[in-house]
């Protein structure tokens, strides 16, 4: 039996129950203490999160379920962000599918209909290894979101030797629904029937440990679950379809049966006949069938007069539905097999789990400074794949289904989605693991502010944001360290711009097989409302204007990554971050440009790679950049609070920033012709660069 | 006209569908694949998807269902039959259509915007359109085969093309003989087609602001 619990967690068991706990309910305490299910190391920081606010409909309950915020005429947008690495790392196509699968049921659990996916991906390089992952990894999102017709709208890309051993697999999704018709997943009256759709089978046991320790290096194949999304798509329609019917709702995730009915319970009692539960396969014994991580699978529970109802909407697709037990008053959970008591423990102690802080030390952060010249440096970056057109994946997600898609994958930072009620939303998620291994708080603001001004690069304004913090092991101090000062960042910052963090989930035991490990890696999904006006971005020859201070600022930015750090690290500047963002929005409604990006990997050399591959020629004068004088930090640095914007009005927007208290410079122009950046009037030839930066991609992964 | 969008278990266009078949004043509505009258409806919509799943091949469980049969008998009488994407692979599956969709020569589900020729006018779907018309297309298997090279362009009534109509290979994105994007039966009232039509019915959608895809559904309003 490989548990997770520490001697001393079993003690408390021991001495709580007054006796020996079976092997089955070793098991149920395992998945219910675990790391992925508990939250037992993070909770204590994840509460200094702004979880309410304006608009605010349902904030995370335990870090378990998705959050809501009103967008208007009572209609609620539900959001979710999860990871799968350590499934992703085994079996890259069933371990990314099933994490789309995974989500999306985290959605339909609140009665919402999912509208939106993103995936934020990250492997090792294009080497052999990182090509494997990468590859499957794409198809398995593509299987999955295609098949259930929920399009994958944008999401991010990135290649840094860290991830190699342990690839970073996140996905979000965006649903919607009235906000009078959302569905709780707990319940708080006893008598209802607990209904199970879905078949269970053998794959994904004990999944919840395996994302609770280091990846092991053994077969850990059997912890994997295997995606059906032809399933998916019938428990999506059918669910949606009784949702009206049903008292609450969960899906089947991390530790099974055994957590799903417990965090139901939620304090009361519950009662399930394990030889009601359909099976996949026969012979499965009583403690696989608890633990079984199944995908496809909901709990419902549900008036005695409604299971009928609620049934015959997955017969008609064949879709298994049977009543497996009920809630009762008294605050135990037992599971019984064909009237043998297999496990029979106490509410309380399974949703108590002791809590950690652990010992914590900031590291010391070395690095090594290459030395290098502009001109190879700016080769080096725009060659990077980071920054690399990624139409190669998403032509491969069906990112039009749903006929709102109105900023789509590829066309800007964010994407930009119709809702029910005529109005829209941008999205986007943003991590930065360079920022983070120099300075984790640092990078907590700066991945809230940098998916801010993504946000307002489309002309939608940031209302409510869910984050995913992924880490190493939490008992190495310099690890803990990180975790809480990046929570910390992100607290900060999401007080600041006013958007509650109203979902997200932890993922700690990301390490290489040596033990390393990652470079800290939150990451934040925004979601916000368009006000007015939004913008599909398209570059034509005009004047390009540089919002906000270019600062010396080489530390914790790709160049570091590549170069090694000079200068400062990049912070975050929250208030230039909000008044460049609140200028660009209004420019956008009153149609003052034509494109604009915001400043950030490969500085403002990287944002002008979509110029160069339009057909243009950028020309740029050093000398206006304001803000530092280092050839280097004028064309890598990333520091915030920057957009670079493409207008045939320079005068606005110098008149609108110095209204602001911000700066704006006409730092240079867009002609049409073949792709060189005229640097001060000497030409760098870019085609290679920009003729790669197209098509990297597809060359390597075809 | 009335007008049925079959929905079958994996189906996922269908409210896609309905939204821009409104947009032509058609009456159309979402039919479940196990309550499908065929003689209540003067033309039938099969949506794209991943019908069952797609499993054993795409469209290939649907087009054996009950539901097929009357399509059939639809197509029989001379009533409009439409397959979009994954209905037009259920419509070759069942033989209403002849041919087959290979899986796209790039070996992945690909999503783009195209333009394609009409070839034939002399279907109700195609009469008076115009000649080139831009939709997405989101498939896997898109590559249309028919042994009879000649053949399929006589049954081609959309061909991928540049945007001024010349149908040239570089532009073909799965490997169809003849850039076939679309076909109709001899009388020409079932049309099967990879493109969206659904998807290039607004104007805030498409990357120009058109809406050919209701110059294809027009007729379901009339």
């Amino acid at each position: 039996m490989m548990l997770t619990l520490s001697s001393k967690e079993m003690e408390l068991v021991r001495s709580t129950l007054d006796r020996e706990p079976n092997e089955a309910e070793w098991k149920v305490v395992d998945a219910l203490w675990s790391e992925h299910c508990s939250y037992k190391s993070s909770k204590t920081f994840l509460r200094s999160l702004p979880t309410t606010g304006q608009g605010v409909i349902m904030s995370v309950e335990d870090w378990q379920d998705a959050g809501a915020v009103d967008v208007g005429d009572g209609w609620a947008l539900v959001l979710k962000v999860e990871s799968h690495n350590h499934p992703s790392a085994v079996d890259p196509y069933n371990g990314a599918a099933t994490g789309v699968g995974g989500i999306l049921r985290d959605i339909i659990s609140k009665g919402a209909r999912p509208i939106a996916l993103l995936d934020m991906i990250r492997v090792g390089g294009l080497d052999a290894k990182g090509k494997w992952l990468l590859k499957n990894i794409i198809a398995g999102i593509a299987s999955y979101g295609n098949s259930v017709g929920v399009p994958v709208v944008g999401g991010e890309l990135s290649f840094d030797p860290t991830y190699t051993d342990n690839p970073l697999v996140d996905v979000a999704c965006v649903g919607v629904v009235k906000a009078s018709e959302i569905v709780p997943s707990v319940v708080r009256t006893p008598g209802l029937k607990l209904v199970l759709v879905g078949f269970t089978g053998l794959d994904g046991i004990g999944g919840a440990s395996f994302a609770s320790r280091k990846l092991s290096g053994m077969d850990e194949i059997g912890a994997v679950q295997i995606a059906d999304p032809f399933a998916g798509k019938i428990l999506i329609d059918a669910t949606l379809e009784v949702r009206g019917k049903v008292e609450a709702m969960k899906d089947l995730g991390g530790g099974g049966l055994a957590v799903a009915v417990t965090e139901m319970a939620n304090g009361l009692g519950a009662r399930v006949q394990l030889e009601m539960v359909p099976l996949r396969v026969k012979g499965m014994s009583p403690e696989e069938i608890i633990i079984s991580e199944t995908q496809e699978r909901m709990l419902f529970a549900v008036k005695s007069e409604n299971v009928q109802e609620v049934c015959r909407a997955f017969e008609d697709y064949n879709y298994p539905c049977e009543v497996i037990g009920e809630i009762v008053s008294e605050p135990r959970i037992t599971f019984t097999y064909e009237g043998k008591v297999v496990v029979d423990l106490p509410s309380q102690l399974l949703l108590s789990p002791p809590l950690f802080v652990w010992p914590m030390n900031r590291k010391v952060r070395t690095e090594e400074v290459k030395e290098v010249s502009v001109r190879e440096a700016l080769s080096t970056i725009l060659l990077h794949p980071d920054l690399g057109n990624k139409e190669w994946a998403y032509s491969q997600f069906d990112y039009e289904v749903g006929v709102s898609t109105l900023v789509k994958p590829g066309q800007a930072d964010s994407a930009v989605i119709e809702l029910p009620n005529g109005r829209q939303i941008a999205v986007k998620g943003d991590a930065n693991q360079d920022l983070c291994e120099v300075d984790a708080y640092e990078c907590g603001k700066a991945i809230v502010a940098e998916a801010f001004r993504n946000l307002a690069s489309v002309g939608a304004r940031g209302i409510a944001a869910v984050d995913h913090l992924q880490f190493g092991d939490p008992r190495k101090p310099e690890v803990y360290q990180d975790f809480v000062d990046s929570i910390r960042g992100i607290s900060e910052a999401a007080k600041f711009f006013s958007v509650p963090i109203v979902g997200g989930k932890v993922s700690f035991h990301n390490e290489d097989k040596n033990g390393n490990p990652i470079k800290p890696t939150p990451l934040i999904v925004m979601a916000g409302l368009v006000e007015g006006k939004y913008l599909k971005p398209r570059v034509e020859e005009g004047w390009l204007v540089l919002l906000g201070i270019t600062r010396n600022e080489l530390r914790g930015t790709l160049f570091s990554r590549l170069f090694g750090g000079r200068g400062e690290v990049a912070r975050a500047r929250l208030m230039e971050d909000l008044l460049a963002s609140e200028l660009i929005i209004k420019a956008i409604n009153e149609s003052k440009l034509t494109w604009n990006k915001d400043i950030n990997k490969g500085g403002l050399a990287g944002s002008l790679l979509p110029i160069l591959a339009s057909g243009h020629a950028v020309h740029i004068n050093t000398k206006a950049v304001i803000g530092t004088r280092d050839p280097l930090s004028i064309l890598f640095s990333e520091s915030g609070g920057r957009f670079l914007v493409l207008t045939d009005d320079p005068q606005w927007f110098h008149i609108q920033a110095s209204r602001k208290g911000i700066v704006a410079s006409t730092i240079g122009k867009v002609t049409k012709g073949k792709a060189s950046l005229f640097l001060d009037d000497v030409e760098l030839p870019l085609e290679r660069e920009v003729e790669r930066y197209l098509n990297m991609l597809e060359e390597e992964l075809s | 006209m009335r007008t049925a969008v079959l929905k079958f278990p994996g189906t996922t266009c269908e409210e896609d569908v309905v939204k821009a078949l409104r947009l032509v004043k058609a009456e159309a509505e979402v039919v479940k694949f196990n309550s499908f009258d065929p003689d209540r409806y003067q033309g039938v919509v099969i949506p794209g998807g991943f019908s069952f799943g797609d499993y054993l091949r795409a469209g290939t469980i649907a087009a054996n269902s009950e539901a097929m049969k009357g399509v059939r008998e639809m197509a029989d009488q001379g009533k409009l039959v439409l397959g979009i994407c994954n209905g037009f692979q259920i419509l070759v599956e069942s033989g209403i259509l002849k041919g087959a969709l290979l899986p796209n020569l790039k070996l992945r589900f690909i999503t783009k915007w195209t333009y394609v020729r009409v070839s034939r006018k002399d279907t109700p779907f195609t009469r008076g359109i115009k000649d080139v018309l831009l939709m997405p297309i989101a498939h896997a298997e898109g590559r249309y085969y028919l042994e009879d090279e000649e053949e399929a362009r006589e049954l081609a009534v959309f061909q991928y093309s540049n945007p001024s109509g010349l149908v040239v290979e570089e532009v073909n994105p799965n490997g169809s003989v003849q850039n076939v994007a679309g076909i109709a039966n001899q009388a020409g009232n079932v049309i099967g087609l990879m493109p969206h039509p659904e998807r290039a019915s607004f104007s805030k959608l498409t990357p120009d602001g058109s809406t050919d895809g209701l110059e294809i559904l027009r007729v379901f309003g009339k």
